[in-house]
């Protein structure tokens, strides 16, 4: 393969071998992880509940199947995330599992279906709910605050904040965030302000660990160590160059200059 | 395989890592992405011939769909998805966005540049993840990656029950290595409380909740909570300190300080030896100071274990130190406990001086803000001074597309014939009354195109006149939609405003600009 390609250089592009031919394609639903199953059961058991977790642990499967739970009890639920792009793509998966006339859709520029008992919003619009039309809640039983790690957010934390403070008191708050260490602290000020206790399920470990690699200027891999010492040694080696040049120039001379007087 | 001197280009470092294919290559900035994606098309091919006729075949249907989809400056995308590399930013048009992901997900998409956004909700899984830079642009400084914000991004790879690693990658760059960041998942930052105050928070809270709710919000918040929690945690540190310091006090005895002990001699041995020198041998009182001194060393040390008070000593002045340090933390924190409360009353004042409130009593200027929820004091001040009743749709539609326009560096749209000068007026008069800059964001450049828009104009028509990317343009468009329905819903009664904003809604609802797919 790489033989033609310096053959014919300029026409024929580089292949990378395709290991993906041979493997199988990925299995269809995994089982629950025990984390999951915890976080399914608190919430089927009434709590409200904060999980965090690593990006891709799924998380998502633990709302979804709290959504079913709450559709079939003939109640409603909102699911709110951080970005509009994001909440068209939800609803679109939603109407899929649920059918079409149990999901809506409200964002600042689209609403749809406002009456259905599955509502995906931003988070901007549910707040704007508990302050204008808490009424609207009243058979909504859950709120689902998607990455409400954005609390920390400089522009938007506060919509997250609002929504989480004067959510009407019959509804449960269900958090899902990112991996972040002071989750305890998050949780017991929900406890504070919502007079209930807060189920932390936290889940450390990732469903795929990740290992980090460094890529040198010369396409190679290195491990941290190695990269440290490389980065060092590019440092010093730029910081060389210029000291070489001053003892080589000027200075180099005057230094000489100035011994001998 | 490096070139020599070797920058360690995009093309290298897909040889590094293809084993593990496909990945997500970040980097911050449009331009990059596409400039990167361009850069390995010319060297790498990733698809095998029936591939590359099925990508051919989905962008052929998604072309039937809309027409125009890579318009006049994406042919080069449309190249290289053939051969299993795209890129992905929000600068693109929503439907060439969905194009690249469908893609992504039937994996024939190899390597995809893409920036952060990509990472955000949506699980785009992926076998490694690259990071070009670990810097961004955070809307005012170039800053490193926070290790929250490397994870989100890193783990996007590996792919459930399919790799059993998920490699992260981050090139090193040889003009600044030491920029390189390296990060751990145990060091991820904490969430911190980051309420602002806004005029709608005040206007709703006065409208909507009770004094009590209103001190609990101010109170109660996270960052207070937070706070409130630290200062908490501080004072029990004092006591403790205190508790300490006093226990240590019992190591003296009853002749602390007095001619007879070791420490008042020790200090003022001291004291003499430096007023003995010469310099200072000749001042005013320095003779009588030393002969006072030797007086007082006359009288007979007392035979003690004073290492001990040396000690003891030694110990109270760091703990000393240590208390005027977390006293000094503890005052900064109560200043900011009153935080909230302040910009809460500064708020209510202001609005009270623009007539919105009166007391706790909403006037009409406030019951109309309580529905806005962008630039609220500026957008009411433009319907009640008549920028937007009975005007021509034109010039409504440019005035309210600037709304929150915060324009980029070196955008340029060419000049429409609507004049919007009179805007710039009343901003300006709104600063002077006291109005914050950042409520009363509005920019004219945005007008020549939202309303050549709503005279039905084509996209392409649009792009052609600006240089603003067909991913702005949507956006811009969008949330005029949405501050159109924000006004309808303000108006309330007012039929007639309603139906304004309405019809101009309608008009620009339509074609590229619609929601696709919903």
């Amino acid at each position: 393969m790489s033989k033609s390609a310096e053959r014919v250089p300029q026409k024929r592009k580089r292949k990378v071998f395709r290991r993906d031919r041979v493997q199988p394609p990925p299995p269809g639903p995994l089982e629950l992880d025990p984390f999951q199953v915890e976080a399914i059961e608190s919430l089927l058991a009434g709590y409200d509940v904060l999980v965090a977790a690593p990006t891709g642990t799924g998380k998502t499967l633990i709302a979804e199947k709290l959504l079913e739970k709450v559709i079939a009890s003939g109640k409603g639920a909102v699911y709110t995330s951080p970005i509009k792009a994001l909440s068209n793509q939800k609803y679109r998966d939603f109407v899929a599992q649920y059918g079409k006339d149990k999901v809506g859709l409200i964002t600042g520029d689209l609403s749809i279906n406002e009456g259905a008992p599955l509502l995906v919003m931003t988070t901007e619009i549910f707040r704007n709910w508990c302050f204008a039309n808490p009424e609207m809640l009243d058979q909504t039983t859950h709120v689902i605050f998607d990455e409400v790690h954005y609390l920390d957010d400089a522009e938007r934390g506060t919509a997250w904040e609002e929504s989480i403070i004067f959510a009407p008191g019959h509804m449960r708050i269900v958090g899902l965030s990112a991996t972040v260490p002071n989750i305890r602290e998050i949780a017991n000020w929900i406890a504070d302000i919502r007079g209930r206790t807060v189920k932390i399920i936290e889940e450390r470990r990732r469903a795929v660990p990740l290992n980090l690699g460094w890529i040198s200027a010369e396409g190679d891999v290195l491990e941290e160590e190695e990269a440290h010492e490389y980065i060092k040694e590019k440092v010093e080696r730029r910081k060389g160059r210029w000291a070489e040049s001053e003892l080589a120039g000027a200075a180099g001379d005057y230094e000489k200059r100035g011994r001998r007087s | 395989m490096a070139k020599a001197g070797g920058k360690p280009s995009a093309t290298e470092v897909v040889f590094s890592i293809q084993d593990h294919l496909p990945a997500l290559y970040f980097a911050f900035g449009r331009g990059k992405t596409e400039l990167l994606a361009e850069e390995i098309s010319r060297e790498w091919d990733f698809l095998l011939p029936g591939e590359k006729e099925k990508v051919a075949e989905i962008i052929r249907e998604a072309e039937v769909q809309n027409t125009g989809l890579f318009g006049h400056r994406r042919h080069n995308l449309k190249q290289i998805l053939i051969q299993g590399i795209g890129y992905h930013h929000a600068g693109m048009s929503p439907a060439l966005k969905d194009l690249v992901e469908r893609l992504y997900e039937s994996r024939l998409i190899y390597v995809l540049f893409c920036t952060e956004t990509f990472a955000v909700g949506v699980n785009f899984p992926a076998a490694s993840t690259v990071f070009d830079s670990c810097r961004k642009w955070d809307g005012r400084e170039f800053r490193g990656l926070l290790n929250r914000e490397f994870y989100q991004m890193a783990g996007r790879a590996g792919r459930r029950g399919f790799d059993p690693i998920g490699h992260v990658f981050v090139r090193i760059d040889d003009r600044f290595p030491e920029q390189t960041g390296f990060y751990r998942e145990d060091e991820v930052e904490p969430v911190r409380g980051r309420l602002a105050i806004s005029p709608n928070t005040v206007l709703s809270l006065l409208y909507w909740k009770t004094d009590e709710e209103i001190n609990r919000f101010l109170e109660q918040n996270l960052a207070a909570y937070q706070n409130n929690r630290e200062s908490r945690r501080l004072k029990g540190e004092l006591e403790a300190l205190e508790g300490k310091n006093a226990e240590l006090g019992n190591c003296f005895c009853e002749n602390i300080y007095q001619p007879s002990c070791f420490l008042l001699r020790a200090k003022l041995k001291n004291e003499l030896r430096s007023l003995s020198r010469r310099r200072k041998r000749g001042r005013p009182g320095s003779r009588e100071r030393r002969e006072e001194i030797r007086a007082i060393l006359k009288v007979a040390p007392k035979k003690c274990q004073h290492h001990l008070c040396v000690d003891a000593r030694k110990k109270q002045d760091l703990y000393t130190e240590k208390r005027t340090r977390l006293s000094r933390r503890l005052k900064v924190l109560d200043r900011h406990s009153r935080d909230f409360e302040m910009e809460f009353n500064n708020m209510w004042d202001l609005l009270e001086a623009l007539d919105y409130v009166d007391g706790r009593e909403l006037l009409p200027r406030g019951l109309f803000a309580l529905y806005l929820h962008v630039q609220e004091i500026l957008v009411t001040e433009l319907i009640f001074n008549g920028y937007i009743r009975d005007r021509a749709p034109q010039e409504v539609v440019a005035i309210l597309s600037g709304v929150d326009y915060i324009p980029g560096r070196e955008e340029y749209v060419e000049p429409g014939l609507i004049k919007l000068d009179h805007v710039e007026e009343l901003r300006k008069y709104l600063l002077k009354k006291g109005v914050p800059e950042n409520f009363c964001v509005w920019s004219h450049l945005p007008g020549p195109l939202s309303s050549a828009w709503y005279d039905g104009a084509a996209f392409e028509e649009l792009m052609a006149r600006s240089s603003l990317q067909e991913g702005d343009i949507f956006s811009m468009l969008r949330r005029t939609i949405d501050l159109l329905r924000q006004i309808e819903r303000a108006a309330g009664e007012d039929v007639e405003l309603r139906r304004q904003m309405e019809h101009i809604r309608h008009r620009l609802d339509r074609d590229e600009v619609a929601i696709m797919g919903i």
